[in-house]
């Protein structure tokens, strides 16, 4: 044992692991009205609310989407104007946007409040909205632009985004409005639900990828499985993506994909219409000075001029024009554009759309083209596409703006064809009429809001362009408030995108060492989604907006970087610098490595205005690596982290490109000489519920990773504002507790909060038997005491609206009237009916009482018709009892009509029964397997008894040995009475936890190993062994038996087949499937294989023809004279008049009159044989049964 | 059967709850029941709200658009266990 001599509290004093009970009172009484005091779970849903602001702010990505969109024309073909030959022009364009805040309507004349808060819009399970307007100029020939505003509907608005009147409310008067404190936003409401976009990764913007695929051999015959593609991203946040293909006799061919097809342009074609140029500056562009003797690309660039020669376009002039004609019709432009004038809206449109300049644009292809050289050759490798280094994070809000600027093109497009459709259905057209234009208008579908409403209730995206994306489904998630580490966990998601998830490959999900510090290694679902879902780290960030890069370009150039335009380049000039997919020039790679460690020095310095998070990734000259240069990032949608900048000791911000580049130590004792970097904290790399594991450095890494899946289905706190949610269902652990083992961010992110278990007494014992196999044995007391009591809250919506389907109210609640003029009778009966359902239903509005339990069966509304008087029930469908928590009136928008919906919350009561399931924070799920009663329980020396008992055969095998440390810091922790920092990464081979937590114990006159002696609660006797017994913080998660139990003997049957349906629901049965079956065989209980798969299922007894063996051809006989029978038509034979009363004569229902086809007889078959037969005999094919003994 | 609702002694009359004011025990006066008036909260003042069978759904003070039901004034009585 170390003879080390410290303080106990030494830790937890000087950490932030406190439990801080009095200001977390305080707090919760006052909440504050500053600011929130958890500004780090505000920064964990900055990339949502950023980039919607990002998106809506004055002058952003929608601002630029509106100038980028430009205008549309449409000419009358009327005779009127002969200056074009096309008649009048009509020229429409979108000069702005208004979207304004969530306000009521403005039919609604009498509320003094107009603003419709969030917990409103929840409460009424309506969506939080805004208005979209938009000024649409249009002008008729030259003449001047007329303004015309367009309501555009009702556009769902993110909460605490800048159009939410919550956006800078302080913790007080969020509650006020019915929030909670930490109300983080992020989302959007729709229909009552909390829905999110999620992240998806993307590939990296701007920047030219070598990519070996083999689809890209499938192109067309020629076409090779080597690329190079970009993926362009215009200021507005839409992207293009751009492809070069390498042909196998070495040519080049560029593909883009417009409007969801594919084209190919060969690549010289476009770098001739880029400048004006000649074949000696192109070739001087791809063969670097240093490259003349290269044959193999020399060979190849003059193959890719020669052939060119083909097209005999030899001026920019024509080669711009050779594409305006070939692309005039996909681009959809105006006859009276000239080709070139479309030539060059190609070039604007489709090629590297982030450049503005032309020369930019052919600098950058040339670059593309010696990088696809070079990957053909072999001197640069393939870019891995699955590694982080290569991504970046479409957020929520540009996805969002992207689908908002292609509807606002799609309805200057809907403008045009609607003027067309007017013109070709013989409407007077007059553009200089404003009459016409506002009734053309409004025939145009303006509904943009529902559009993207749609989008959000759906998650699917129906767009004419497909916005580059790999996926049209699931862009949105509901943000299931089910605990408080689910909700966060959804807004830290991002998601590789559906497209991979059905990839045969397992590539795409593997951990690359690339991701280290962006992507928790430890926070991904298990089973399907596996590596595919993955969850930011927790100081992971996403840069929203574009760095200010004016001055790097002249800074580079006075670090030696020689200039792109200055031809030619130097001979050792080989590596190119780029900024943001622009070159800026080339430089030696002495010279390179020189710019990129200055620029750091500037960045973090803070001089020579360079920004902060600027992404530097200088990629080295190597022998077949990563293509060198110099690549700088300023732009949205990086992910970046803080790391420690040594030279300074300063924070930097690294992004994933230049990570694999710098050498960053993860402590401080591993900073070797070279190292550039260090970790702040190694817990940086872990997500927010990752880093909620205690000590699980200690664990085996799988059991870190089950318990991030079961911390977000523990039944907790999903909030505070319980009472103004309508979620459909919400779990909630009446007995949450702050946890003694927890690390300092848990306090930093404010979870106690929202508490998530119970800090229980466990003991490590074999003890009963009904612990065995992951059981748990729960101490009765302590179920008693409320140990992991829970409630389930429903909240079913009852419309009326939704059944009459009529636009005035024809449905009222509340009971209807018996017939007037009734007799006794009728009242009398009339009378029963309200006294029967007195129980729960309030007599004068027909509406449940809350505070009654209710059970299955009882009606929970009551409604007549206003018409006739006649009354009907809403009834409650749950199978368990339950309690009417609230009831609520919902008036409609504008609150002009009367009760057409109600919201109903029940409450159903979860006491922990056998059957639940709990866990420890380690992956060590269990079920409960008996309530214990004290006094059989086991007890300790100074008479404490486990809360809970759990068998040693848990952990051999799973090696959670952070469970056993918890175990410990927890009893010392509670022994003391301070909270225990469970910081993973902090105990080492010389400071061991074991001995510091031992210490503890020791010093509180326990045993230093955390076991004790025992004592048998039935004998009194001492227990051989002794006990491991310590505090462990345990979780209920959501799975009960009361969810699950199934159960049936008889019950409802498919009607095709006659066997059993399937489904918990429908109370359905449980398959004994093919390998039960064999297991049944295997064990020779042929009896019992029949009873469960014949007569507990389709059991059936029928007719069958012995002589024929037909199921089918056998049909009941008439009685006459004798009894009817069933006989074989098939085998009979048609009676004559002599065969009547003879032997075997028979008649069918028709008259028929049959002789013979006796050999019937009765057997048994399951059902579906009898279905097979007649399936069969559709298809022709005859089935013929031998029934003989 | 005893159908009034529970009314807290404390309570003082007039209007003060749910069931109380307008049921009687057995009196259905008739073929139709009388229009009676219900009494709700408003979900944002939290003032007391009367309605009318016919009356659109809307706190008569602020304007607001949700109403929620009072709690019965019945006396709810459970086993507890």
């Amino acid at each position: 044992m170390p003879s080390t001599k410290k303080s106990v509290v030494s830790r937890s004093s000087a950490g932030k692991a406190v439990f801080d009970t009095l200001a977390r009172e305080k707090r919760f009484r006052n909440p504050p009205a500053d600011k929130t005091a958890f500004p780090a779970l505000k920064e964990a849903v900055r990339p949502h609310v950023d980039s919607w602001n990002a998106v809506f702010r004055e002058g952003g990505c929608l601002h630029q989407a509106i100038a980028d969109i430009g205008e549309r024309t449409v000419f009358d073909r009327l005779d009127g104007n002969a200056e074009t030959g096309y008649g009048n022009k009509l020229t429409v364009r979108i000069a702005n946007y208004y979207l304004g805040k969530s306000m009521l309507s403005s039919r609604d004349k009498t509320a003094m409040k107009r603003e419709i808060y969030p917990a409103e819009c929840r409460e009424r399970h309506s969506s939080y909205r805004g208005q979209l307007q938009l000024e649409l100029q249009y002008k008729v020939n030259n003449g001047d632009w007329q303004k015309e505003y367009r309501d555009c509907g009702l556009l769902p608005l993110m909460v605490m985004g800048n159009r939410c009147h919550l956006e800078s409310m302080s913790p007080k008067s969020l509650v006020d409005h019915k929030e909670e404190t930490e109300e983080l936003g992020g989302y959007f409401i729709v229909s009552g639900n909390e829905k999110l976009v999620r992240m998806l990764i993307v590939n990296r913007r701007n920047y030219a990828m070598a990519v070996i695929r083999s689809s890209y051999a499938k192109r067309g015959p020629s076409y090779t499985n080597m690329g190079v593609q970009i993926r362009c991203v215009r200021p507005d946040q839409s992207c293009m993506t751009n492809v070069i293909h390498y042909l196998s006799d070495g040519n080049i061919t560029f593909r883009f994909s417009w409007r969801k097809r594919e084209y190919l342009v060969p690549v010289m074609m476009i770098l001739k219409a880029l400048v004006d140029t000649n074949d000696r500056e192109i070739y001087e562009g791809i063969v670097g000075l240093d490259q003349r003797e290269d044959t193999f690309l020399t060979d190849r660039v003059e193959l890719l001029l020669r052939t060119y020669k083909a097209y005999s376009l030899y001026s920019r002039h024509e080669t711009l024009a050779y594409l305006g004609d070939k692309f005039r019709i996909v681009m959809q432009v105006g006859p009276d554009v000239s080709d070139v004038e479309v030539g060059k809206l190609f070039l604007k449109r489709i090629v590297l759309v982030y450049l503005n300049d032309d020369a930019d644009k052919q600098r950058q292809l040339l670059f593309m083209i010696k990088k696809l050289y070079s990957l053909v050759a072999g001197t640069c490798a393939a870019d891995n596409v699955d590694a982080a280094q290569h991504h970046e994070v479409l957020l929520g809000g540009f996805l969002y703006g992207q689908i908002l600027k292609e509807k606002f093109e799609e309805y200057l497009l809907n403008i045009r064809s609607q003027v067309r459709s007017d013109l070709m259905g013989g409407a007077k057209v007059e553009f200089n009429s404003p009459q016409y234009i506002r009734k053309m208008l409004g025939k145009v579908n303006e509904r943009i809001g529902e559009s993207l409403h749609y989008f959000l209730s759906t998650g699917n995206l129906s767009s004419p362009s497909g916005l580059d994306l790999q996926q049209t489904t699931g862009f949105t998630v509901v943000a299931e408030k089910l605990n408080f580490y689910r909700y966060i966990s959804h807004f830290r998601m991002v998601h590789r995108g559906s497209f991979f998830a059905q990839l045969k490959t397992t590539t795409v999900r593997k951990l690359l060492p690339e991701s280290w510090g962006f992507l928790c290694p430890v926070h991904t679902p298990d089973g399907s989604p596996c590596g595919l879902l993955n969850h930011l780290a927790h100081k992971c960030q996403i840069a929203t907006t574009t760095s200010d890069t004016s001055h790097i370009g002249p800074l580079v150039l006075t670090l030696g970087v020689h200039s792109a335009k200055v031809l030619p380049v130097p001979t050792d000039a080989i590596l190119s610098v780029q900024l943001d997919g622009r070159i800026l020039g080339w430089c030696s790679p002495r010279d390179a490595r020189r710019v990129a460690e200055s620029l750091r020095f500037y960045k973090v310095s803070g001089t020579h205005n360079v920004p902060l998070d600027l992404e530097i990734g200088y990629v080295p000259t190597s022998n077949g690596g990563q293509y060198p240069g110099v690549y700088l990032f300023s732009q949205e949608a990086r992910m970046i982290r803080p790391v420690k900048y040594l030279p300074l000791d300063k924070e930097d911000f690294v992004g994933p490109f230049e990570q694999p580049f710098l050498n960053i130590a993860v402590t401080d004792p591993e900073i070797k000489s070279g190292d550039s970097h260090v970790e702040f904290d190694p817990t940086n790399i872990l997500s927010i519920v990752a880093n909620m594991t205690p000590f699980s450095d200690f664990n085996q890494s799988p059991r870190n990773m089950y318990q991030c899946q079961m911390g977000k289905q523990t039944m907790g706190t999903p909030g505070t504002a319980i009472r103004h949610r309508t979620d459909n269902k919400m779990y909630r652990l009446q007995t949450g507790q702050s946890p003694v083992v927890r690390a300092p961010l848990y306090n930093t992110y404010g979870l106690d909060n929202f508490p998530n278990g119970m800090n229980a007494v466990v003991a490590v014992i074999a003890y009963t038997g009904y612990d065995m196999d992951d059981a748990m044995i729960i101490n009765k007391s302590a179920h008693e005491r409320g140990f992991g009591y829970g409630t389930v809250y429903k909240v079913e919506k009852y419309d009326l609206a939704e059944k009459s389907k009529s636009k005035t109210p024809v449905l009222a609640f509340g009971w209807g009237w018996a017939a007037i003029g009734a007799d006794a009778v009728a009242l009398a009966k009339y009378k029963a009916l309200k006294d029967k359902y007195s129980d729960t239903l309030d007599d004068m509005d027909g509406l449940p009482m809350v505070g009654q339990k209710i059970v299955e069966g009882q009606p929970v509304a009551v409604y007549h018709n206003m018409g006739t008087g006649e009354t009907f029930f809403f009834k409650y469908k749950g199978s368990e009892d339950a309690y009417i928590e609230e009831v609520r009136l919902l008036g409609n928008d504008v609150g002009d009509s009367i009760c057409q919906a109600i919201s109903v919350k029940f409450r159903i009561t979860r006491s922990p029964v056998i059957g639940d399931k709990f866990s420890s924070r380690h992956g060590q799920k269990g079920v409960c397997s008996q309530k214990w009663p004290a006094v059989d329980m086991p007890f300790s020396e100074s008479g404490m008894q486990p809360d809970v008992i759990i068998n040693p055969h848990a952990f051999p095998s799973r090696m959670t040995i952070g469970m056993f440390v918890e175990s410990m810091a927890g009893k010392a922790g509670a022994l003391h009475g301070f909270a225990q920092d469970s910081t993973p990464f902090k105990f080492g081979e010389q400071h061991t936890a074991a001995d510091y937590f031992g210490e503890q114990l020791k010093s509180a006159g326990y045993n230093y190993y955390g076991n004790e002696p025992m004592y048998s609660g039935i004998t009194g006797q001492e227990f051989h062994a002794d006990i491991y017994l310590g505090v462990v913080y345990y979780q209920r998660l959501r799975h009960m038996v009361n969810d699950k139990y199934q159960v049936r003997s008889t019950g409802p049957v498919d009607s095709r087949t006659r066997q059993p349906v399937k489904g918990r629901k429908r109370m359905g049965g449980l398959r004994i499937g093919e390998m039960e079956r064999d297991s049944l065989l295997a064990h020779g209980t042929a009896f019992l294989v029949q009873d469960r798969l014949l007569n507990c299922s389709d059991y059936h007894q029928t007719w069958v023809c012995r002589g024929c063996g037909s199921f089918l051809s056998t049909t009941p006989t008439v009685a006459g004279e004798r009894r009817a029978e069933v006989r074989c038509r098939r085998c009979a034979t048609s009676a004559t008049e002599f065969d009547i009363g003879k032997k075997g004569y028979w008649e069918d229902g028709l008259g028929n009159r049959f002789i013979g086809g006796e050999n019937t007889t009765v057997v048994v078959i399951p059902y579906v044989l009898k279905y097979l037969d007649v399936e069969l005999l559709a298809m022709g094919i005859q089935m013929k049964y031998d029934v003989s003994p | 059967m005893q159908r009034e609702g529970y009314v807290p002694p404390t309570a003082g009359g007039g209007g003060g709850g749910t069931g109380t004011g307008s049921t009687r025990p057995g009196g259905y006066g008739g073929d139709v029941p009388r229009q009676t008036s219900m009494k709700y909260l408003c979900a944002d003042c939290g003032k007391s709200v009367t309605l009318n069978k016919a009356d659109p759904i809307r706190c008569k003070e602020c304007g607001f658009r949700i109403l929620y039901k009072e709690r019965t004034k019945r006396m709810v009585q459970f086993e507890a266990r």
